[in-house]
């Protein structure tokens, strides 16, 4: 309540224009104002930025060895040092980024993949659907993911990236159904539902023109608070020499290397570490922010 | 009367968890065998040798013997025989494992829920202050930071630049002696195994205690006189408390996974680093041992956990 003067036009004209503003509109508007998370996403859009350019270029191979001298710390030439094997860190650096954001985001489309379709199902018809969905998420709930991806990987053979992120979507799908279920569950009982049934609309027309599109905001959060989950599982696995198989560099086995030499050069260790904890918060301010912004009255 | 039911209610629960265990050691254990290649494949044994190391741990016969013999054995507590270690006992081997991994996960329990509580708290009857900010951002870093990350650090600081500060007179010797370790070789792991949680925690309850601490009840206990220290640890806290508790089953899975990375970075002798070293040997027998053994704690904490809800709030009741 400023001392500023308001034109009788904005002040009658603006609360009509946001009345008129779609749901779209109105969100990013909510999240042009936070801060953060514009921060976060243009971090995020670099990284992508860096993954696409590793395709074409590095500053140094990524997998040759005797670059730079083992244990190299930064210099002007190679401004991360070099690894236990002397090859250059940043170039490597660049390339993990490139295997972190596929498995983000790949973990998450096969999520998407799985999940939504289940829980639109199970929460549009209820009856045995649901109660076999429901018992299956539970069972998931209970086990040790971490440790059910480790399994799979090994069952599967490991370990491409592929089986790598169907093992990572294995252990993360539940989180999605759990939410359209929910979503499903609580829209069909609305008027637009029973006035689209009236109307002669097939189920399928029902599950993705009208039940889908409404439950589009807490689904576009789940996933992107799902990449950094998924990025983690492949850091994690990856730190457990059971990822990514060398010479592909990943943020978790570069980790894993640098711990091995944390006394004689610490560098090693941090550039991955560093750069993987930033990526995650990115994400998760990210997430936060879409959260507030999408459905403002679920703000915690 | 009320116990019947209680009791009732922990036969059901141990009688599934007999179940899950069961079903998941068997879908390991078909998985684990139906793999292509054996444990023995290594360029220096002849075909003959091959076939009587499979004869002697029984790898020729059909698929289906071998698992009966190994349902049999899980029975009986018998989890058979390493095909690496040759002749070392897995039942003995995971049961030691399992109890130093649960005294790693119980202190970062306690250190999580310790501290996130605190912090939490503090920075609920804070709200708004440095305090609060401070809190709430240390939060979201830890939230975001993967254990290892944490143990990375805490290494830097405790093993690496203590020893440089004090000229090698204090610092954490990476490593462990004896069985279960001391207590200072456990707690820094057990640190950087809790930590992300405590952040968890601490963003959970400070939620529930603003929640809390506007309520009539708080007032009416502030408008009797009783000290503000009062208010909060016995009537704020105790109904604060009743989400985290919530989010127990959950914490204790994280930790029991998290522990397998923290375990391989200290070098602690505990059931995660079993678990990767022999998925790294091929050691499929201990693969399918150390996972049964998982099920089964998994199983028992969240009972426990569940068993716990009453205690707090007793409109809860089995």
């Amino acid at each position: 309540m400023g001392g500023r003067p308001i034109a009788i036009t904005t002040f009658i004209a603006e609360p009509m224009a946001q009345r008129r503003a779609g749901l779209w509109t109105d969100a990013w508007r909510r999240l042009r104002r936070n801060r953060l998370a514009l921060v976060a996403a243009t971090y995020l859009l670099g990284l992508v930025g860096v993954a696409i350019l590793a395709v074409f270029w590095t500053p140094y191979s990524t997998t040759h060895q005797g670059i730079v001298l083992p244990y190299q710390g930064p210099t002007p030439a190679h401004p991360l040092g070099g690894d236990s094997l002397g090859r250059d860190v940043l170039s490597r650096l660049m390339e993990g980024a490139q295997i972190s954001l596929l498995v983000g985001v790949g973990t998450q489309v096969v999520v998407l993949a799985l999940g939504v379709p289940l829980g639109l199902l199970a929460g549009y018809f209820r009856s045995w659907l649901d109660a076999a969905l429901s018992l299956l998420i539970n069972i998931f709930y209970g086990v040790p993911d971490l440790l059910v991806a480790l399994i799979l990987i090994v069952l599967l053979g490991h370990s491409g990236l592929g089986q790598i992120i169907f093992a990572i979507a294995v252990t993360r799908w539940m989180d999605m159904a759990r939410l359209v279920r929910g979503q499903a569950m609580s829209l069909r009982e609305r008027e637009f539902v029973e006035a689209a049934r009236s109307c002669g609309s097939g189920t399928f027309k029902i599950l993705f023109r009208h039940l889908l599109p409404n439950a589009l905001g807490p689904i576009i959060v789940q996933a992107t608070l799902g990449i950094p989950q998924a990025i983690l599982f492949e850091a994690f696995l990856s730190f457990l020499g059971l990822g990514v198989q060398p010479p592909t560099p990943s943020w978790g086995s570069m980790a894993a290397d640098g711990v091995q030499a944390i006394r004689i050069s610490p560098h090693i260790v941090l550039a991955p570490t560093i750069a993987l904890s930033v990526t995650l918060m990115a994400f998760n301010f990210v997430g936060d922010g879409l959260r507030d912004a999408l459905d403002p009255r679920q703000r915690r | 009367m009320r116990w019947r039911g209680t009791l009732l209610y922990i036969g059901q629960r141990l009688l599934l968890i007999v179940f899950t265990v069961l079903a998941v050691s068997s879908i390991v254990f078909i998985g684990i065998h139906r793999l292509p290649g054996s444990v023995f494949v290594s360029e220096r044994l002849r075909a003959s040798q091959m076939q009587a190391l499979l004869h002697q741990y029984g790898l020729d016969r059909p698929l289906w013997e071998q698992y009966r013999d190994f349902l049999l054995g899980l029975l009986h507590g018998d989890l058979g025989i390493s095909y690496v270690n040759q002749g070392v006992r897995i039942s003995p081997l995971v049961g030691r494992e399992a109890l130093v991994s649960a005294e790693v996960g119980a202190l970062a329990l306690l250190f999580t829920i310790g501290l996130g509580m605190l912090l939490g708290v503090l920075a609920a009857i804070r709200q708004n202050t440095w305090l609060d900010y401070l809190f709430t951002s240390t939060a979201v870093v830890g939230y975001s930071m993967p254990n290892f990350v944490v143990a990375t650090f805490l290494l830097l600081v405790f093993a690496v630049f203590l020893q440089r500060a004090t000229g090698g007179m204090l610092y954490y010797q990476i490593g462990w002696t004896g069985t279960f370790g001391s207590l200072g070789e456990i707690s820094i792991p057990a640190f950087a195994l809790g930590f992300p949680y405590a952040s968890v925690v601490a963003r959970l309850t400070r939620a529930s205690m603003l929640e809390v601490i506007r309520q009539d009840y708080i007032r009416t206990a502030r408008a009797k006189g009783l000290p503000e220290q009062l208010v909060i640890v016995r009537h704020a806290l105790r109904n604060a408390l009743i989400p985290v508790i919530t989010i127990l089953g959950p914490l204790v899975i994280g930790i029991l996974t998290g522990s397998v990375v923290i375990e391989n970075i200290f070098g602690i002798p505990g059931l995660g680093k079993e678990f990767v070293q022999s998925i790294l040997n091929r050691d499929y027998n201990i693969v399918v041992g150390v996972f049964t053994m998982y099920a089964a704690l998994v199983g028992i904490a969240n009972l426990l956990v569940d068993l716990l809800y009453p205690l707090v709030d007793p409109r809860i009741r089995y």
